[in-house]
């Protein structure tokens, strides 16, 4: 690496490694003049690692990731399947328009009350919320991409005698493919902080609940050491969705 | 009526779109084998009166007749070549993947695709390049994907919206003398709608003309020429064969008239 190429690689870890120093400088000194209240970024690293040998970590981060996956899935297919219904049919749209407005606009929180008594504190109460909040985007998305899909191959489909399931499957899916995903990656960072904001609020599992725990337990190493971590965990998953899509992207003959 | 009549038969055809008449009634009638050209000014339907014999638009008057059936719905013995390649081709699908949509439609085994994909690729030149992706070709070679496409259909017509206006000089008149060629080797029928007075005269065994606006009760087709200039035609002797001169100077006339 050349020099230039280093600095040009370290420019953007500058502002983070200032904030974290100046918070660990502020953190020191509020514990000396005896505050519980903040524990510096190196105790948080210290709980972390905690955390991580005794396997709490990974138990919590694969339940929400799990939890939040699965949930995906459900609202995604339920709103990939609606959103193509509704963008072909054009009577289908009218006809769903208005409980759609209506719905989409509630909180997806707000159903944390309806879901405890419906299924009782536990997984089957996230992955409810989680599909709720996830189908909605996905439904509106695939609709508009389905309703974009450019006319003249809709004629070629017809002129070549596609019959409506060739056409759904080698014209409709394809066509939408880059903008599907587009849908999945805000589906995706939707379901994670749907799934956390569940655990936090009512869920006893995941990393929400363990976050909630160390914050109780007046342990404000391990809280900071869990609020880092969802954070890394969001961007490693936003990465991945990103590099799926360019890889699919160009597989669809899609040229950047 | 004679036995050509019942090939394509345009019987008082017109066509309003939002309260507008595109068509005024038009009759005419195309024998199997013939080469029609279509031409006239922009917003004088020709490009309709196309959709209206393919069935991509239904006549809001009169009607069009395929060997005596009255046309509602596209048929796959009626291949259409849109003018907008670029937008004609799935950008996902490789040429051979775009001309195998055809024989998927059409319900080919997928054993028997390989050979005819092949044999209408190497028709249109395209051998070589089936592995590609449609922005990886030029907009000649990417409208050669789209009539090979239509080939695979095994059309008996072929309905072309000005497929090489878009092109350039070079690219339209290789692909000109390429699609009689073919038309001469196959026998279909084609209908061919173009801007280009010169290209339909080099083309076409009859050019049709049509007049925007023919004002209430007049029909849109203004003129019909028959063009007996041997085939097969060559850009250089051809266009200065005399009957090409004086249908040339006839139809700018026409045209030029038409918009006083």
């Amino acid at each position: 690496m050349t020099e230039r190429g280093f600095f040009r690689w370290l420019r953007p870890w500058i502002f983070p490694a200032v904030l974290v120093a100046a918070f660990e400088w502020y953190a020191r000194r509020a514990s000396a003049l005896g505050s519980d209240a903040l524990a510096p970024p190196s105790a948080a690293a210290k709980a972390f690692i905690g955390a991580a040998l005794d396997g709490s970590l990974w138990q919590a981060t694969g339940f929400t990731l799990g939890t939040a996956a699965l949930g995906l899935l459900l609202g995604a297919v339920l709103g990939i399947a609606l959103g193509l219904v509704l963008g072909l049919s054009r009577r289908a749209a009218q006809l769903g328009s208005l409980s759609v407005e209506v719905l989409r606009p509630v909180p997806s929180v707000a159903l944390i009350p309806l879901a405890m008594l419906t299924f009782g504190f536990g997984v089957r109460m996230e992955l409810a919320i989680v599909a709720f909040a996830t189908f909605w985007p996905l439904l509106v998305l695939v609709q508009s991409a389905v309703q974009q899909i450019e006319p003249r191959l809709l004629e070629v489909s017809r002129v070549l005698g596609l019959s409506a399931r060739e056409r759904a499957f080698k014209i409709v899916l394809p066509a939408i493919v880059p903008r599907l995903f587009v849908a999945l990656r805000l589906g995706v960072a939707v379901a994670l902080v749907v799934a956390v904001t569940v655990e936090i609020a009512a869920n006893p599992n995941g990393m929400g609940y363990a976050m909630m725990i160390a914050q109780q337990s007046f342990d404000p190493a391990l809280m900071l050491a869990w609020l880092g971590w969802i954070g890394v965990v969001g961007f490693a998953v936003n990465a991945g969705m990103l590099l799926l899509q360019r890889v699919v992207a160009r597989r669809m003959g899609v040229q950047p | 009526m004679n036995a050509a009549a019942d090939f394509l038969h345009f019987d008082g055809v017109a066509i309003r779109l939002g309260g507008r008449e595109i068509l005024s009634p038009t009759s005419f009638d195309v024998a199997r084998g013939e080469f029609v050209c279509i031409v006239g000014p922009s917003g004088c339907g020709k490009t309709t009166l196309l959709r209206a014999a393919s069935g991509l638009v239904t006549a809001s008057a009169g009607e069009v007749r395929r060997n005596g059936v009255k046309m509602t719905e596209p048929s796959r013995e009626v291949a259409f070549v849109f003018q907008d390649y670029g937008r004609a081709l799935l950008p996902w699908r490789t040429v051979e993947g775009n001309v195998s949509l055809a024989l998927e439609a059409a319900g080919v085994p997928a054993s028997e695709r390989a050979p005819r994909i092949a044999d209408v690729l190497g028709k249109v030149g395209l051998g070589k390049h089936a592995q590609k992706f449609p922005v990886q070709l030029s907009g000649g070679m990417q409208q050669r994907a789209q009539i090979a496409r239509c080939l695979a259909q095994k059309p008996e017509l072929m309905m072309m919206d000005e497929p090489f206006g878009a092109l350039d000089a070079l690219t339209r008149q290789s692909l000109q003398d390429e699609l009689a060629r073919l038309v001469r080797e196959t026998g279909l029928t084609v209908l061919f709608v173009t801007h280009d007075l010169e290209e339909a005269i080099y083309l076409g065994d009859r050019v049709i003309a049509l007049q925007a606006n023919p004002g209430p009760g007049r029909p849109s087709l203004a003129r019909m020429i028959d063009v007996k200039i041997p085939r097969p035609r060559d850009q250089l002797t051809t266009k200065e064969h005399p009957e090409y001169l004086q249908l040339r100077r006839e139809l700018f006339a026409f045209i030029e008239q038409g918009h006083d």
